[in-house]
């Protein structure tokens, strides 16, 4: 068989997050939020005490990344996992239920219908700020992505023998729902799940930049281009460390969903 | 008589997998050949082979492969190209994604002419307005103007047809040309390129899975098993005095009329094999009636004088 | 055929209606008092109260939005207390400069897209493959405010040749007009890229694998008849059905696009309007973005079909 070279890369990819984010609760080199103004503006050196630098308060940088990282990793496993429990409930309801149908799905159709980010935002300006209303924000952004894939999933799959063989053995709906649906629909679901990740990563980065996410003193990537933008004309390293973090892990996810979707889904019949 | 293809010693390979082996067909000048054999005998791998239309991933070797005149074996890339476009046409099984599903007839039909006669679209267009006439549409002009799948498939068939014929080409391969039709329509279809054969002095290679059709249309044919000819000749030759077991239970298993009620189709059983078709000995081995020890190690080929009836087989 | 259109319209409507009620009420739990955001927190309980009930908020709920969707039709979305201005006017000045750097950024986007997406399913596995493939998959994982940062930088301040920030209309100074808008196109387009590339790519992939592609090769066609006329020709409806909604993804990435690069557009007012929880002006331009995107969504979907006949067959059943 053919090598799964984006499957690899983005294990690689993902894996050196994590082992930043577990660092993170184990050893930091300073603490995230500690200012030395004396020491302000130092630049990346493997020889200083710093060695991705300091920003404009004096804190370390690489300390700095590896907090905001937990931050980063809640919010976009956290905002996927309960867009994909809401999603799948409200796809099932939809499918199985038939005064539901319309309604759910329209909705679904509505929600889908906001540009991307717009929602986003709209739904932060009525949440608090901060890594709740981001982790909600981002999960209804998820919603309609999940229920429509496990709505046409369940449609698709209610064709197939064994669902009604089960169901003229007698099975309830929802032993069949949990033992013969989701396994059917797993390969899609977690592909669906990964892929997700990197763009709610995404997401959680821009509202932060935008300052509508995690709220300073608090470090999380986006919240630190967003600070650097005053003082980058002059030092430029502030941006370049956040930006390969956000790069390496949003890459790190869809590396990962594009390889599961080639091994899961198409099964070696992919264009890649 | 001069010869349209001459294929000698084909060979094609799937990575190390021989899917084609051994095999030698003329086509003589107007003359319908027919290349006979089950589903996955190789039949259509070989006559792509003759137009340079193999898929990607399978090579081949031959010691001659002359289509049309030219030695493909020598021919660059672009000549090839040229060559077959020029003087071959070509009609599919299939009749539905042929004819693209998107593009109107009048706008596919003439392109190859255009392109390679140097004439113009007007020029094309009432070439293909005669020939789609001569194919038995009564208002080709109706015709140029629909979509392919606002035809039903023994027109699409007949557009083929027509399309084929563009550049008046020495040689049309048709490959199982009657399959997705229905048995009127087949007829049909087979008439025409009878009437075509005789009027045009084009040959034909027909490939089919049917011997009845092959019978009755050819002038001479090969029979194809596992990768490999194991018969050939003239029709009438081959017909009268089928020499290979496979052949003969062939001709035997042919629905007549003459069957009885309630009387099962004659089958030949078990099933053609799909690896190691490199063996020395004879492929039809494990299902021919007849099969000795010898056949296990080693399979005569047989000519006669005239070199119209050429035969595999350790039977005298 | 008409019945497609009439039943696309149909669905359109149904989402438009859906997206205002989600609007709306989504807006109306945002925490705080609208009249005391507008008169600040010196002002009287009595002078809340009477601009509360002057702005209508005393009603119950469903009235307050069957007359916020009724001056919807008169193009009356109130005025914003931001601005002080009618929301309107607000949205009206603000669509050059959207418009311009997202038509733009589209235009790019398309083009690179097919180039690269031909190519690479023709060259399938060559460099040009792998390199397109890169882009794809960069494109998609690098922020836009990063890259725009990057590009500030190294255009702006290291070579000087294009302004970092502020739009120049048309009409004051065409070469202006077209610098200011240049850098935060291309940001826009980087992001638009990958999607459409990936499904050039496979769609075009599918087609090179069809049937009358083999009979191309036998007419034996010059190379460019063979991919322009038989595989882009079988491989253009995905693409363009993807054009459609990625101007959905473009509305949302000109809010972070002009953020950066300073522009005044319908994006950067968005954020304004979180900002300052201006629930006027934010329902009125999340309204006025979203029925833009699905009204363009409904002129693709319906342009797509006269370019594939046979969705028109599928409609009239003649398939």
């Amino acid at each position: 068989m053919r090598k799964n070279i984006s499957l690899i890369l983005g294990i690689i990819l993902v894996l050196i997050i994590i082992a930043v984010w577990v660092l993170s609760f184990v050893y930091m080199p300073y603490p995230p939020n500690e200012m030395n103004i004396p020491d302000k503006f130092l630049k990346p050196s493997i020889d200083s005490e710093h060695i991705l630098g300091t920003d404009n308060f004096g804190r370390d940088i690489l300390s700095r990344i590896m907090y905001g990282s937990r931050n980063v990793l809640l919010v976009g496993i956290g905002s996927v996992t309960l867009g994909t429990l809401l999603g799948i409930f409200l796809g099932a309801v939809a499918a199985m239920k038939r005064f539901a149908n319309t309604i759910i799905m329209r909705i679904m159709d509505g929600l889908m219908a906001f540009p991307g980010i717009l929602l986003a935002m709209m739904l932060v300006a009525v949440l608090e700020r901060g890594i709740q209303g981001s982790i909600i924000a981002i999960s209804i952004f998820m919603v309609p992505v999940f229920s429509r894939l496990v709505y046409s999933m369940i449609l698709d799959t209610e064709a197939l023998l064994y669902i009604k063989a089960a169901k003229s053995y007698g099975s309830s709906r929802k032993q069949i729902f949990l033992r013969h649906y989701i396994p059917a629909m797993l390969p899609r679901l977690i592909t669906q799940f990964t892929s997700a990740i990197g763009s709610a990563v995404m997401i959680e980065t821009s509202l932060s930049f935008l300052g509508l996410g995690i709220q300073p003193p608090y470090a999380s990537w986006g919240l630190m281009l967003s600070e650097s933008r005053q003082f980058f004309l002059s030092y430029p390293y502030l941006a370049v460390a956040p930006g390969i973090a956000i790069i390496i892990t949003v890459l790190g996810f869809n590396l990962i969903g594009d390889g599961l979707n080639d091994i899961l889904i198409n099964r070696g019949n992919s264009n890649e | 008589m001069n010869e349209t293809v001459v294929l000698k010693d084909l060979q094609i390979n799937a990575g190390d997998n021989i899917l084609v082996n051994k095999t030698s067909i003329v086509i003589e000048e107007g003359e319908i050949f027919g290349l006979v054999g089950e589903s996955g005998s190789g039949k259509t791998l070989t006559a792509k082979a003759i137009i340079n239309l193999l898929p990607k991933g399978l090579s081949y070797s031959a010691d001659e492969i002359i289509t049309a005149g030219k030695n493909m074996l020598t021919a660059s890339a672009e000549e090839k190209k040229e060559h077959i476009g020029k003087n071959i046409g070509y009609i599919p099984q299939n009749t539905v994604f042929y004819l693209h599903p998107m593009i109107k007839i009048k706008n596919q039909i003439g392109d190859g002419y255009v392109y390679h006669m140097h004439k113009t679209k007007k020029e094309a267009l009432e070439k293909a307005e005669a020939l789609l006439y001569k194919v038995g549409f009564k208002y080709p002009k109706i015709v140029l103007n629909y979509y392919p799948w606002q035809l039903s498939g023994g027109m699409r068939q007949r557009c083929n047809i027509a399309m084929a014929l563009m550049n008046d080409p020495k040689l049309i391969i048709a490959d199982e040309p009657t399959t997705a039709l229905d048995s009127t329509v087949q007829r049909q279809v087979m008439d025409l390129f009878r009437t075509i054969n005789e009027e045009m002095k084009l040959s034909i290679l027909l490939i089919s899975h049917n011997l009845g059709l092959v019978k009755h249309y050819s002038h001479s044919l090969a029979v194809m098993y596992a990768g490999q000819i194991v018969e050939s000749g003239y029709t009438n030759t081959v017909f009268s005095n089928p020499k290979h077991p496979y052949t003969r239970l062939l001709i035997e298993i042919i629905p007549s009329f003459k069957i009885k009620k309630d009387e099962r189709l004659a089958e030949i059983p078990g099933l053609a094999a799909e690896n190691g078709r490199d063996i020395k000995g004879c492929v039809f081995f494990k299902r021919c009636p007849k099969a000795m020890d010898i056949c296990k190690e080693m399979v005569a080929e047989h000519i006669d004088d005239k070199h119209d009836h050429y035969y595999r087989c350790n039977l005298k | 055929m008409l019945s497609y259109i009439l039943d696309r319209l149909k669905s359109s409507i149904v989402v438009l209606f859906v997206v205002s009620v989600i609007t709306f009420f989504v807006l109306m739990i945002i925490p705080g008092n609208p009249a005391q955001l507008i008169l600040g927190t010196d002002a009287t309980p009595e002078a809340i109260q009477e601009l509360h009930a002057a702005m209508g908020l005393d009603r119950p709920l469903y009235q307050q939005y069957l007359s916020w969707l009724l001056d919807l039709f008169t193009l009356d979305m109130g005025s914003s207390y931001v601005y002080g201005e009618s929301v309107t006017a607000l949205i009206a000045r603000s669509i050059p400069v959207t418009f311009s750097i997202s038509i733009f950024a589209m235009v790019m986007a398309v083009f690179i897209a097919f180039l690269f997406g031909i190519i690479s399913a023709i060259k399938k596995n060559s460099i040009a493959d792998y390199f397109s493939r890169s882009i794809m998959q960069l494109g998609a994982a690098i922020p836009s405010f990063w890259i725009g940062m990057v590009f500030i930088v190294y255009f702006g301040i290291k070579l000087r040749i294009l302004p970092v920030s502020g739009f120049v209309p048309i009409e004051q100074s065409f070469a202006g007009f077209i610098k200011s808008i240049l850098l935060p196109s291309v940001v826009l387009a980087i992001g638009e890229v990958g999607t459409l590339l990936r499904i050039i790519r496979s769609s075009m992939l599918d087609s090179l694998k069809q049937d009358y592609m083999d009979m191309a090769r036998v007419k034996g066609l010059s190379t460019g008849k063979t991919y322009i006329k038989y595989a882009l020709r079988g491989a253009l409806t995905a693409p363009l059905t993807i054009i459609g909604m990625q101007f959905a993804k473009l509305a949302g990435g000109t809010v972070v696009v002009e953020t950066i690069f300073a522009l005044p557009g319908l994006g950067r007012m968005v954020l304004t309007a979180v900002e300052h929880r201006d629930i006027v002006l934010l329902q009125g331009l999340v309204m006025f973005i979203t029925s833009t995107v699905i009204i363009i969504t409904l002129i693709v979907d319906i342009s797509v079909m006269y370019l594939n006949p046979r969705i028109k067959s599928f409609q009239q059943g003649e398939l």
